[in-house]
């Protein structure tokens, strides 16, 4: 079996990247560990960053809540005052939601997924390692605020026109605004990756019904991830436009509409929370057939009701703005829409009751952190239905009861779920078991803190105590139950703490765990724990759901399939190689971040730093013959499904953009108007241009895949002059514009106008410079046949692009 | 030990990953039909007679040239379904995101408030 190291190694000699031995000798032996984690690829250790990184995000979390509940102890409460309140609220749900679920959920995705669908590795293991290093610096720069002494404090949810520059003048909203979009990118990119990882890399015989319940929750959560990102990255670009760049989108009195905010931030927000609570729901449906030694109850439509959820949960948002005055229609609509939402809800906690029905039940750690959310989650969800009834609403909108139900699903849920996936995954990852008496008395007091906490907080709610104030009179009568809010919120500091100690004491003293130790059903328990680099020796064949069970077990009657022979790997164990370029792009992101904030030469140099890191990223593998093919089980090119999983992406962000300006259009209060100025005649001819070039790439991708050097050069020069031809054409018309008086800042015309189609100029650039790489590739010899997919990548972008301008041709141009 | 029953076969969702791919002469007719069409919505919005079905017309020939491009230059007609799923999914979703956006927020505002 091949060592971690000597897998690294061999993999480095054959990239020429630098040897483990060389930084060893300048740094020393501890010098080259780190080293090996700034540069790692291998998706366990990025797991394990992940988990960390999210747990030490957490604590900060909890710190800040601790000091929330310290405050509200007591009436006239004076340990803070309303500016750090207002700062520590704002800071605890940005990290709790950005910072600490979504990542410790990310951590299982790691290293997880590809153990259970029989992989070595995620489909981009650098990607991957870029996902972690932009977030890790993204929740960085986001805590930074707190040394300079701005930390954001426009509630996690930052409603417009709070956050604006006339209401916030500070660089509170800055940091919040500009992390948010750091964070989204990293999400987005890690959803991609999963997504293609789990349709294309899975074993041979493992179909999409017979994938682990968490494989299909984490794939329904990452396609929320790609396509409810997109909405909330508009709402935050449009935000920094106005704050930056004096633009209109939240400004009422140039004719803006500050729902529009709401409806961009909660079509991200819904999804949202199930993207925090789908993966723990994934987990529980792991835990409990293993622990009651039964299948799950009603797989098939555990996985409907998973992808139903999904779906559902992009047609929910509206339920968070009942109190805005949306009118009886769209309040009835979004009322029904939430109340539907709870079916597939309900079915999961019935089949979950129903597995642990009749079962043998062993009542571990992780078994107890999993019926504990069966518990909570259903009153979190109760709570829920609540809310789905307007006029329920009503009363109960921007009180503790609203507090205390989504604390219900985020922790009773999502945490409890993540901490039975920690003790349920804890051997396999550190090959340690945990100390059961201590792991159940960290629960108790979890469990018994938690309920300490949230649920008087029911009751306070219910008799009118607002949310966010920092303090309160003694004759409200809260001053009872928010002392044992307080009380509870330590038992919880305390459970968590148990816990922490527990994994610690394990890594040193815990009993070896074996590669099986609780006798599990899925494939992750049929490797060695830990698990080697290369994950699997050999690729597991699978046969059914549960498919190690039926192995060890057999069927309901005893008979175990026939064992088949392992896959070969054509070309040997080929383990990805570490890279330093992950962390450098992360660090430009990051660079020109501050430079938003303070100097303009240092957005330049984070750029610089980005766009070069890119290009060295982008290239690092060129001619690496690893890396020519890179077909799955869907028999398509892991880069093409990437694509088109982005593009997917894409439609959302362009969706918004474009519903933006027919949103706002005619509600200028100030011309020029679109009629008095936009120049027909010449767009027609760019979307020619535009429109021929898309044949131009098809004939470039057409020649390089028959070896025609001459001819792929020429199409490919073409493409590119197209493209550029075009961007002259918008150049002149941006330059008469603004001649005309027209500008961002003119009118709400101006600025959705200049925001949309300077995002497509935007992409169109991009575009181009892919299409000049290529060219120089091509000229320099370096792209052959074998690199045709790489081509058809960057067609099915450049299309897209076009297709893109297709709708901006008519909606904006030419609907008068 | 008894054999597999057909349901512990190994099997994949793998589809054929491609069909044929369109010949020269299809993507110039298609550039053809992308240009006549271009100048055809180009034409219409001088034509006042056209004027109360401008609109409809308008997205009814921008909706064409969006499918043509994706269906022959984009090759989603001659790859696997897959793909399709992938873009065709939040394309929809998207579109009718994009339609709730506007009527709840815009002047297309038609449920009152």
């Amino acid at each position: 079996m091949m060592s971690r190291h000597d897998a690294v190694t061999s993999s480095l000699k054959e990239m020429g990247g630098v040897s483990p031995h060389v930084v060893s000798r300048i740094f020393g032996h501890s010098g080259a560990r780190v080293w090996s984690w700034l540069t790692t690829v291998d998706h366990k250790r990025i797991g394990i960053l992940y988990g960390v990184t999210a747990f030490a995000f957490l604590v900060v979390g909890g710190v800040e809540a601790l000091i929330i509940r310290l405050q509200l102890a007591r009436p006239h409460g004076a340990v803070v005052g309303a500016e750090t309140f207002n700062a520590l609220f704002t800071m605890h749900g940005t990290t709790m939601v950005f910072l600490a679920i979504m990542p410790l959920n990310a951590a299982f995705f790691n290293y997880m997924i590809p153990l259970m669908i029989g992989a070595r590795d995620v489909a981009f293991p650098r990607l991957n390692a870029l996902s972690y290093w932009i977030f890790l610096l993204g929740g960085l720069f986001l805590n930074a605020s707190f040394l300079v002494g701005a930390p954001p404090n426009g509630g996690w949810f930052g409603y417009a026109n709070l956050t604006t520059r006339q209401f916030s003048p500070g660089p509170e909203i800055d940091f919040w605004m500009l992390s948010l979009q750091i964070l989204g990118a990293s999400s987005i990119m890690a959803a991609v990756n999963f997504i293609v990882t789990i349709l294309n890399m899975r074993a041979p015989g493992m179909t999409l019904m017979r994938m682990p319940l968490f494989v299909w929750m984490s794939l329904v959560v990452q396609f929320l991830i790609v396509l409810a990102f997109p909405p909330i990255t508009v709402g935050l670009i449009f935000l920094m436009f106005d704050r930056f760049f004096g633009t209109h989108f939240y400004d009422v009195a140039a004719g803006g509409d500050l729902h529009l905010w709401q409806h961009l931030f909660w079509i991200f927000g819904h999804p949202e929370v199930y993207i925090l609570i789908l993966p723990a729901f994934g987990i529980v449906s792991e835990v409990l057939p293993t622990f009651s030694r039964k299948p799950l109850f009603g797989a098939q439509v555990m996985i409907y009701s998973g992808v139903l959820i999904g779906f559902f949960g992009f047609g929910v948002w509206s339920h968070h703005m009942f109190a805005a005055g949306m009118g009886p229609v769209a309040d009835a609509f979004f009322a029904i829409s939430t109340m539907l939402i709870a079916i597939p809800t309900g079915v999961k906690i019935f089949n979950w009751l129903a597995t642990m029905w009749g079962g043998t039940i062993r009542a571990t750690i992780p078994f107890h952190y999993a019926a504990g959310l069966v518990a909570l989650f259903t009153i979190g969800g109760l709570s829920g239905v609540m809310h789905a009834s307007p006029p329920v609403d009503l009363q109960q909108t921007d009180t503790y009861f609203v507090v205390a139900h989504f604390h219900y699903v985020l922790i009773g849920g999502s945490l409890f779920g993540i901490l039975a996936g920690a003790s349920y995954w804890w051997p396999k990852m550190t090959g340690r078991m945990l100390d059961e008496r201590l792991g159940r008395l960290g629960f108790w007091v979890l469990f018994a803190g938690f309920n300490l906490t949230f649920f008087p907080q029911h009751y306070l709610g219910a008799v009118g105590m607002p949310r966010r104030i920092y303090t309160y009179a003694a004759g409200t009568g809260w001053g009872f139950w928010n002392f044992w809010s307080t009380v509870g919120a330590f038992g919880i500091a305390f459970g968590v703490f148990l816990f922490a100690v527990n994994a610690l004491l394990s890594l040193r003293y815990g009993p070896p765990a074996g590669a099986d130790p609780w006798d599990g059903r899925t494939l992750e328990w049929r490797t060695a724990s830990p698990p080697p680099p290369h994950d699997f020796d050999e690729i597991p064949p699978v046969y059914s759901r549960d498919s190690f069970w039926r192995e060890k077990y057999g069927d309901s009657q005893g008979r175990k399939p026939t064992p088949r022979p392992a896959v070969p790997d054509p070309h040997g164990i080929h383990m990805p190689a570490p890279s330093h370029w992950p962390i450098v792009i992360a660090l430009g992101i990051v660079v020109a971040a501050v430079g938003a904030l303070t100097s303009l030469a240092l957005v330049l140099i984070g750029a610089a730093v980005l766009v070069g890191g890119s290009f060295a990223f982008a290239l690092e593998h060129h001619r690496n013959a690893a890396h020519v093919r890179q077909e799955g089980g869907l028999g398509v090119d892991h880069r093409k499904v990437a694509m088109w999983v982005f593009l997917g992406s894409e439609c959302f962000l362009f969706g918004t953009l474009i519903a933006t300006y027919m949103a706002y259009k005619g509600r200028s209060v100030v011309g020029p108007h679109p009629h008095e100025i936009l120049n027909i005649p010449i767009t027609t001819l760019s979307t020619f241009d535009l429109l021929l070039s898309s044949l131009l790439m098809v004939l470039a991708l057409a020649a390089v895949q028959r070896g025609d050097r001459f001819q792929s050069r020429l199409w490919l020069a073409g493409t590119a002059v197209f493209g550029l031809i075009f961007l002259g054409f918008q150049a002149y018309e941006f330059t008469s514009f603004v001649h005309e008086g027209l500008t961002l800042q003119t009118n709400l015309f101006g600025s959705t106008f200049f925001v949309l189609t300077g995002f497509h100029g935007g992409h169109v650039t991009l575009g181009v410079i892919w299409l000049l790489t290529l060219l120089v590739l091509d000229l320099r010899g370096r792209l052959g046949t074998q690199d045709a997919v790489k081509v058809e990548v960057a067609g099915l972008y450049w299309h897209f692009v076009d297709v893109v301008w297709i709708l901006i041709f008519t909606l904006v141009y030419l609907i008068p | 030990m008894s054999e597999p029953s057909r349901r512990e076969q190994p099997t994949t969702d793998a589809q054929p990953a491609t069909l044929e791919h369109a010949t020269l002469g299809t993507y110039l007719i298609v550039a053809g039909i992308l240009t006549a069409v271009t100048g055809l919505e180009f034409g219409v919005i001088y034509v006042r007679r056209l004027a109360p079905v401008l609109v409809p017309l308008l997205l009814v020939l921008s909706a064409g040239k969006f499918a043509l491009v994706v269906m022959f230059f984009m090759h989603l007609r001659y790859d696997s379904r897959v793909l399709t799923f992938l873009f065709v999914a939040p394309l929809v979703l998207a579109t009718l995101l994009a339609v709730a956006v506007m009527t709840l927020t815009g002047e297309f505002l038609v449920f009152g408030r």
